[in-house]
């Protein structure tokens, strides 16, 4: 059995934990614990440790989903995960631009030692006062061939839309 | 749709650089203690940058003496002649009342110095109102202002090192010049000091490195990047180290996929 990787990485309340449920076939494994800093603020529970989610690909092959918090203090972790890991989705909350700085952080940690596919889903987009896909590209300082695509992280087609999105980045540098 | 959002979290560079970049048209609301400002922006430009309620009304141009209170009445008679559609700016150059030049430049050092004082805010609320415009008897300048321009200055009387620490945390960081920078850098004049670390920019050489090089102190090189940063010339990147590789491991590059595998991947997905 082969297993590949791809990991979900963004802000505190991206959205990460709610991306991975809308597309994974397990019951997502979440070690959600209060939060004992400035999480707090935001959302009662938050993501302090991962999420880890499952799509079986075929007999042979299985894709992992782990979606990890963005506070500083996990820079281990992402250490960790970023190892052979196929792609990386970057969550934002288009609705808080207080969270760029957080996001171009994590952005920088996963793609400036490794030359990481990725892809930035430009999540709440269903929500008023989000930014645009374009507006965020420019916020985040992204050039223009990186995807930023608009995104719904409970509307399953939206994640779907994203991970394919992302598999055709990692598809143009596969090898035959 | 507004953008909102406070300028403590997404500076007023930041925004400034989505301005430009993005070609927006619109207001920007910015509102900190007792202050307010309003800036009107067309396709990327600053059209006007009022900092009181007063810095919006036509009288502007006879405060800034650019207009006699009688040539102002004239030109106000001339609008509501024309109708809709017509702005006091262009009444104003179209009847010759003033020059181009005797219209633009007052008026633009007025709004300019209007922005500067805004990067002096620590914080405050921002919306942007997209496609809002000024009122046709709003004194806009001729010719919008390039705010690439706006942001190398503004940034210049920057000198906290807390904001300047956001976008550079550390001297040990390599600066390259952006792909395609060129048609922004034609705008943008340079000060001698700041040439002097332009110059030195190879995408090699660190803050610290160029620091040494030229002579001047860490803080003032950060400052001079920041300003090239914030007005997209150049990247800062922290400078390439090797990953610990344990025993066998290639160099560090992602794993190379085989094609057939990524298909499968894409085909279930797509079923799903």
């Amino acid at each position: 059995m082969q297993t590949v990787k791809m990991v979900v990485s963004g802000a505190v309340n991206a959205g990460k934990t709610e991306f991975i449920k809308a597309i994974s076939e397990i019951e997502v494994v979440s070690t959600e614990r209060r939060a004992t800093d400035d999480t707090k603020m935001i959302k009662k529970e938050t993501t302090v440790a991962m999420d880890f989610g499952r799509i079986a690909i075929a007999d042979d092959l299985v894709l992992h989903l782990f979606g990890t918090p963005g506070q500083k203090r996990f820079d281990f972790m992402w250490e960790i995960l970023s190892e052979g890991m196929l792609g990386l989705v970057i969550l934002v909350d288009s609705t808080r631009p207080e969270t760029f700085r957080e996001t171009n952080r994590i952005i920088d940690f996963f793609v400036s030692y490794r030359d990481t596919p990725y892809v930035i889903a430009a999540n709440k987009q269903d929500r008023p006062n989000a930014w645009s896909p374009e507006e965020l590209r420019l916020a985040l300082r992204q050039p223009p061939h990186t995807k930023v695509l608009p995104c719904v992280a409970s509307d399953r087609e939206s994640v779907k839309n994203v991970l394919l999105e992302l598999l055709y980045v990692i598809q143009e540098r596969s090898e035959e | 749709m507004a953008l909102v959002g406070n300028i403590r979290d997404f500076g007023l560079s930041d925004f400034l650089y989505l301005v430009d970049r993005g070609y927006k048209t619109g207001g920007l609301h910015l509102a900190y203690k007792q202050e307010t400002a309003l800036l009107f922006f067309e396709k990327g430009k600053l059209l006007l940058a009022a900092r009181r309620p007063e810095d919006q009304q036509p009288d502007l141009l006879v405060r800034l003496g650019i207009l006699s209170a009688s040539q102002l009445a004239q030109a106000r008679a001339s609008l509501a002649a024309r109708g809709n559609g017509a702005t006091l700016t262009e009444v104003i150059i179209d009847e010759s009342l003033v020059s181009p030049e005797q219209f633009q430049g007052p008026l633009q050092s007025f709004n300019e110095e209007a922005v500067y004082g805004l990067f002096g805010w620590p914080e405050g609320e921002f919306r942007f109102e997209q496609n809002q415009r000024p009122a046709p008897d709003a004194p806009v300048v001729p010719t919008p202002i390039s705010v690439d321009h706006l942001i190398m200055e503004g940034v210049r009387r920057i000198d906290e090192w807390g904001r300047i620490k956001d976008r550079i945390p550390s001297t040990d960081m390599v600066v390259r010049f952006l792909e395609q920078p060129g048609a922004k850098t034609r705008g943008i004049k340079l000060a001698a000091e700041e040439w002097r670390v332009f110059a030195r920019i190879n995408g090699r050489d660190t803050l610290a490195e160029i620091a040494q090089k030229t002579n001047i102190s860490e803080f003032d090189v950060c400052r001079i990047v920041y300003g090239f940063l914030t007005a997209g010339l150049v990247d800062v990147q922290k400078k390439p180290k090797p990953l610990p590789l344990k025993p066998g491991m290639a160099a560090a590059e992602p794993p190379r996929v085989k094609r057939s595998l990524v298909n499968r991947i894409i085909n279930r997905i797509k079923s799903m």
